[in-house]
């Protein structure tokens, strides 16, 4: 039996090739960004769990289940796209959205808490860390809900494959952050 | 019991997450188990969204790959977490 030559083995991706460019450079960057954080915490455990103390864990966890239903949503949104079933995709899609405002609006309060209490980059190199991925990820969040709007608009099926698989990027880092940052002891 | 994959993806994600949570609030005494257990979830909830909600599920050649890689990285990872323990 013959192998299949490489191009056939790329088009067996889902969605667009670019997309799944993209989605590799996103786990490259956090990735090393968060073996960054665990080798910098084997200098220092004892300061990294006492800075871990004061994030909240509830949010964390509450963030993890918005973000991983809102990552359901877009699912559904672009399989009952493909389904042609138009108006229903779009309302998953903007189910998924709002979701993910509200994972913004949860960390906005987090990050208001820590500023309140003079938790600033500086503080400890675990916040700046803490900052840096969560900040960018959060940056990843505003510009999956962008593309979210984008794509009910333009709702066309190949789009929602390519904007349904950002959003789910999104979702993927996060998992790995939230564990690593929140809960990691 | 959930017949729609996306559907039973997502409550395995929530489940997993609920657990890793849990662990993490409540079994500090057992820290170094419970990293290894907070890893392997992440490592499950990461090949959850890759194979049900971003549909590699179809490809199982990129699937095993993506796993592969994965794998090796949170290896990686756990040996970095686990290095102070030593």
């Amino acid at each position: 039996m013959s192998t299949p030559a490489p191009e056939s083995r790329l088009a067996e991706l889902p969605g667009d090739l670019m997309i799944w460019v993209l989605i590799v450079s996103e786990l490259l960057v956090f990735g090393a960004g968060i073996v960054a954080f665990l080798a910098v915490r084997t200098t220092d455990v004892v300061g990294f769990a006492e800075a871990q103390d004061l994030l909240d864990r509830t949010a964390g966890g509450i963030n993890t289940a918005v973000l991983v239903t809102s990552g359901l949503c877009a699912a559904l949104a672009s399989r009952l796209r493909l389904a042609e079933r138009r108006l229903a995709a779009r309302l998953w899609l903007a189910a998924a959205g709002l979701l993910g405002g509200i994972f913004l609006w949860v960390k906005a309060v987090e990050y208001e808490a820590k500023v309140s209490a003079g938790i600033g980059t500086e503080t400890h190199p675990f916040f700046t860390f803490y900052y840096l991925l969560t900040g960018f990820h959060a940056a990843h969040v505003v510009a999956g809900i962008i593309i979210l709007a984008l794509i009910a608009w333009r709702d066309s099926p190949r789009n929602l494959e390519s904007g349904t698989a950002f959003w789910h990027m999104v979702d993927l880092v996060w998992i790995l952050l939230f564990p690593v940052i929140y809960l990691l002891r | 019991m959930i017949r729609d994959n996306l559907w039973r993806a997502w409550a395995w994600l929530l489940a997993f997450s609920l657990i890793s949570t849990f662990a993490a609030q409540w079994l500090e005494t057992y820290a170094s188990m419970v990293g290894i257990l907070i890893l392997a979830l992440a490592y499950l909830k990461m090949r959850l969204i890759l194979s049900r909600y971003l549909g590699l599920a179809a490809t199982p050649y990129w699937n095993a790959g993506f796993g592969l890689v994965l794998g090796l990285y949170m290896l990686g990872l756990l040996g970095l977490y686990l290095m102070p323990f030593a």
